[in-house]
């Protein structure tokens, strides 16, 4: 399409606004002019993707009347433009998420200089932590996209990353099952798509071969008319891979720099510099941008304006135990209600699965929202994730921790991986969202790819481990195991979090780290203490206590997660419990 | 792995777990021990330094601590076993406990009998569908009294609380009296949720001021709360167009329940009550699983301390009945069923076949000036106990004497005339 096409066929589907638009010779278009909701903003730049001949949509609409949050560098540049140039390194990773600690491994086999540079106080903080850990088989990505190839490639990949980081994978599998005739088609539509994709192993399923792999599903008493099964539907939580793969990046060399926010992405003729962050330039020769939500306005420090997130927020409930998930697999009950609840086109929103610690997980919804950090739930949201459960004894009653996230989609809705055609040696790995997480290792390996093609001397790095040791979970463990460990290590004789039995030698084992948890919220990702029903009532004073103590920092300096978040304001009474 | 014989375990050392020890060594059990999670004795009180403890049991008003001292100089004294510092991770129906700490590791405890004596925790944020942000300076009031009197730290300057309930109340008074601003306690029904009392000694005698029919409906704040959305509600509990109100502060403290902590009896088959989440006890607190005892806020959230060590006393003579005796089979019982305007009873039943005089524990549905509760067998009423100035949050406690042949019917009806 020309641009002439274009704009007449925009004009026609949106009669009333004026727009401006223009496209380069990468046929990538930019809208700008104002609207009048923030659903515009989203509708007109879906529209744009979807042309014949647009590869990508940059987004600079405004909406009448609303002001849309964006994110001020300036402090942070002018703080680090003061400290001048700290670091010289090969490679420098923008983002601590599962795309830029998957990449910071994947680079580390190689004799790379590798820094990853992460704004929050943890990896693992922004779209990476609240997702609902599938591994997804990409039967549910369009045919043909990147999306498409990277998710099936990084679902044979998981095994191994599995096997070499030491964290739980569950191969549960998927079960769609039909009770509608109607329905039945889509069914065979996404079996086909399987096919079409490379899914491996799937299979069209009578009610017979259902009930074989569900035997719960009986007590249902559906009508079974078919279904389908994705046996390499996979589980995992997502933290504990994040986790996996900083630690054994780090090992393997790689330095993150956390707390830091680069403010600039610096370049000259169309070569890449380095990075300016609030603690000061860090030059290299590869600038990785994986800074989810914040990807495009990267890009564009990068003087590549080539795609425009729009926040997806998608809202989670974890249900108690005592309301235990009904199923292995992850089952799908297709009925017209489950289709109608289906709101978002772009982002079906996902399912009633579980953990891999036997808990339910509902959700997340799908709901655009004008500022990238809004990961508020609202009721509506939470109404959403609670309506994708079919479990006849679940309810609200049962909640015991809602949470939500902010998905980094663009509108061409694939992800948006490769070299900068404007500036050599920056690399975008932008618009990771669902399936992200199944394909983060075929994301890793396409990155190591482009560098490896682009830099041609790099040499193997000798020392390289692929190997981290996987941590002990004392709640997993039989009873002779945990008396043997707490005589070996008697910090696992005391239990600090109740709830899910998490002991001061996990926690003490966590801190223990090349990257160091510091905060309340980072002990949780890591042990699982807080996480139970409680939500911390109970073990958050313990936890901050035993951060204080091995931090060797006061009680007061000791935060919930990220950026000022204290628990805690100022001695009330001098030497309390401490004395 | 250590092994131990014990004839009564108590799991937990806070009130109830205090008195029931004590009691059951004093109906002769030789070997009687007390495992707590905690470093100390004394449970939830040790954080407790207000004072309406013990009125009923001691006739003074006590401060939690001291309540908790009385029991524990008298353990001191006794041959009663403490292990401290001690989880306890699994009770099985065969009366064997798994507990761990630093110094024993695991343990297989084998009894003869179990009281459970855990208390209770407190309803959490996404328990009550708090919506909006989740930053830090949200704390239920349990965690905040900890780090206000235990820990000594104050976890915010300007305070509102969400709930009604009895410790949010003596929160709100103990944050004023450590200098912090109390911006009100929001309450989502039309009535207290806890002792009137503490609403005049906490509140107005600090002009904190109470929005009965209200809630919050979005925390403000990414990082550090800034402040909540509050809303007045209507009669169906929705919030009314345009009552919404922002207000500004760096802490909100929820008291919007609590929830007998049944982990343990659950992982061992103990049938629970859904009104009370607390196991189904019959007049010694004995469990659905023969030899386990539940008492104090495990068995139902008591509002008095007294009631919490009374209950405990039951069902350690229960407990130690129970090892005495050769019978060690569940015993067959009748029910005792809530009706009008009782919302539940403990006990939940009565060993059938026994004429016997029991005390029973009930709450209301809904305020009432006054009533009168029947109780009866069969379709007559045996008894009648009239009470006056009836509210959900104050629990009713009585004795009522009841043949063991029928069912028992608690029937609180309106006062019929004056």
């Amino acid at each position: 399409m020309t641009l002439e096409e274009i704009k007449q066929s925009v004009g026609e589907m949106f009669p009333n606004v004026d727009l401006e638009l223009s496209m380069d010779a990468r046929t990538i278009v930019t809208v700008q002019g104002e609207v009048s909701s923030w659903q515009q903003v989203v509708d007109i730049g879906h529209f744009l993707a979807k042309l014949e001949g647009v590869r990508n949509v940059v987004n600079e609409l405004t909406v009448k009347d609303l002001v849309i949050p964006k994110k001020d560098y300036s402090a942070f540049a002018e703080a680090g433009r003061k400290k001048g140039v700290i670091r010289k390194a090969d490679v420098v990773i923008v983002g601590a998420g599962v795309s830029g600690c998957g990449i910071a491994r994947e680079l580390s086999k190689y004799d790379l200089d590798i820094v990853v540079v992460e704004m929050s106080d943890d990896v693992c903080t922004g779209a990476s932590k609240a997702n609902n850990g599938n591994i997804h088989p990409g039967m549910s990505v369009k045919p043909g996209t990147l999306k498409a190839k990277l998710n099936i490639e990084g679902n044979r990949m998981y095994d191994q990353w599995a096997k070499e980081l030491g964290f739980a994978l569950d191969w549960c599998g998927c079960l769609g099952v039909v009770t509608d005739e109607r329905l039945m088609p889509a069914a065979e539509m996404v079996y086909k798509v399987a096919l079409i994709n490379g899914v491996v192993e799937p299979e069209m399923v009578d009610e017979k071969r259902a009930l074989e792999l569900e035997p719960n599903l009986a007590n249902r008493h559906l009508n079974i008319i078919g279904g389908a099964y994705f046996p390499s539907f996979g589980q995992v939580e997502s933290y504990e891979v994040v986790v996996a793969l900083a630690e054994n990046a780090a090992q393997n060399g790689v330095e993150f720099m956390l707390n830091t926010t680069v403010a600039d992405v610096l370049h000259e003729d169309g070569e890449v510099q380095g990075v300016l962050t609030d603690k000061g330039i860090i030059e290299a020769r590869y600038v990785i941008n994986c800074a989810g939500v914040y990807a495009d306005e990267i890009s564009a420090m990068a003087g590549d304006k080539c795609f425009t997130i729009h926040g997806r927020k998608g809202t989670l409930a974890i249900l108690d135990r005592h309301c235990p998930p009904e199923f292995n697999s992850v089952v799908m009950i297709m009925d017209m209600n489950m289709i109608q609840n289906q709101k978002n086109e772009e982002s079906k929103g996902g399912g009633m699965c579980r953990t891999n610690e036997w808990q339910m997980l509902l959700g997340p919804s799908a709901t655009e929202v004008p500022d990238k950090e809004d990961n508020t739930t609202t009721p509506e949201d939470l109404a959403y994730a609670m309506g994708t459960s079919s479990n006849p004894n679940a309810g609200y009653k049962d909640i015991i921790k809602t949470f939500c996230g902010v998905r980094p989609a663009d509108y061409s809705e694939d992800f948006v991986i490769g070299m900068s055609e404007i500036t050599h040696g920056f690399i975008n790995v932008g618009g990771i969202q669902s399936p992200g997480f199944a394909s983060a290792p075929a994301i890793a390996k396409m990155v190591e790819g482009i560098v490896l093609d682009d830099a041609k001397d790099i040499k193997r790095n000798e020392k390289y481990d692929p190997i981290r040791k996987p941590r002990v979970a004392f709640r997993h463990l039989t009873r002779e195991e945990q008396d043997e460990l707490i005589q070996k290590d008697p910090r696992y004789g005391r239990v600090i979090c109740r709830c899910e039995q998490i002991t001061e030698g996990e926690i003490l084992d966590a801190i223990d780290s090349p990257i160091v948890p510091t905060t309340i919220d980072a002990i949780k990702r890591r042990t699982r203490a807080g996480m139970g029903r409680c939500q911390g009532g109970f073990c958050q004073p313990k936890v901050l206590e035993i951060l204080a103590r091995e931090l060797g920092k006061e009680w007061t300096e000791i935060h919930l997660k990220d950026g000022n978040s204290r628990v805690l304001f100022e001695e009330n009474r001098k030497g309390g419990a401490q004395s | 792995m250590k092994k131990m014989q014990i004839d009564v375990a108590v799991i937990g050392g806070g009130p109830a777990g205090l008195a029931a020890a004590l009691k059951a060594r004093k109906e002769g059990v030789e070997k009687v021990l007390i495992i707590e999670r905690d470093v100390e004795l004394g449970g939830i009180l040790q954080q407790c330094i207000h004072d309406g403890f013990g009125i009923h049991r001691f006739g003074r008003r006590m401060t939690g601590t001291e309540y908790a001292q009385t029991f524990i100089d008298e353990l001191e004294q006794t041959d009663i076993g403490v292990l401290l510092d001690t989880m306890v991770l699994e009770v099985t129906k065969e009366k064997v406990i798994y507990a761990c700490n630093n110094k024993d590791g695991m343990m297989e405890i084998t009894c003869g009998a179990i009281i459970l004596a855990m208390g209770c925790r407190e309803r959490s944020a996404s328990q009550i569908q708090l919506m909006g942000y989740r930053p830090a300076g949200v704390l239920t009031a349990g965690t905040v009294q900890r780090y206000i009197n235990l820990e000594g730290y104050l976890p915010g300057k300007t305070a509102v609380i969400l709930g009604s309930g009895d410790i949010g109340l003596i929160m709100a008074r103990r944050m004023k009296l450590e200098g912090m601003e109390v911006k009100g306690v929001y309450e989502i029904m039309p009535t207290l949720g806890g002792l009137t009392r503490n609403k005049v000694q906490c509140l107005e005698d600090y002009d904190i001021p109470l929005h009965l029919s209200s809630t919050i409906t979005k925390v403000h704040g990414k990082k550090r709360i800034e402040g909540v959305t509050v809303a007045v509600l209507d009669k169906e509990r929705k919030v009314i167009p345009g009552s919404e109100e922002y207000i500004a502060c760096d802490l909100l403290v929820l008291a919007v329940g609590l929830i007998p902590e049944n982990e343990l009896s659950i992982g061992c088959g103990i049938e629970i009550d859904p009104k009370t989440q607390g196991p189904v006890v019959d007049e010694h607190f004995m469990t659905s699983v023969p030899g386990i005892f539940a008492c104090g806020n495990v068995a139902v959230v008591f509002d008095l301390v007294d009631y919490v060590s009374q209950s405990a006393e039951i069902a350690a003579e229960g407990a130690a009945a129970f090892i005495q005796s050769a019978e060690q089979s569940s015993p067959e019982y009748v029910s005792i069923v809530p009706s009008g305007n009782v919302n539940f009873v403990v006990p939940q039943r009565i060993t059938a076949g026994k004429e016997t005089e029991v005390s029973i524990f009930l709450r209301v549905k809904k305020p009432d000036r006054r009533g009168t509760l029947d109780i009866s067998e069969n379709g007559n009423v045996t008894q009648s106990r009239r009470f006056a100035t009836l509210a959900p949050p104050e629990m009713i406690t009585c004795r009522i004497k009841v043949s063991g042949e029928a069912e028992v019917v608690l029937d609180m009806k309106e006062a019929a005339n004056g």
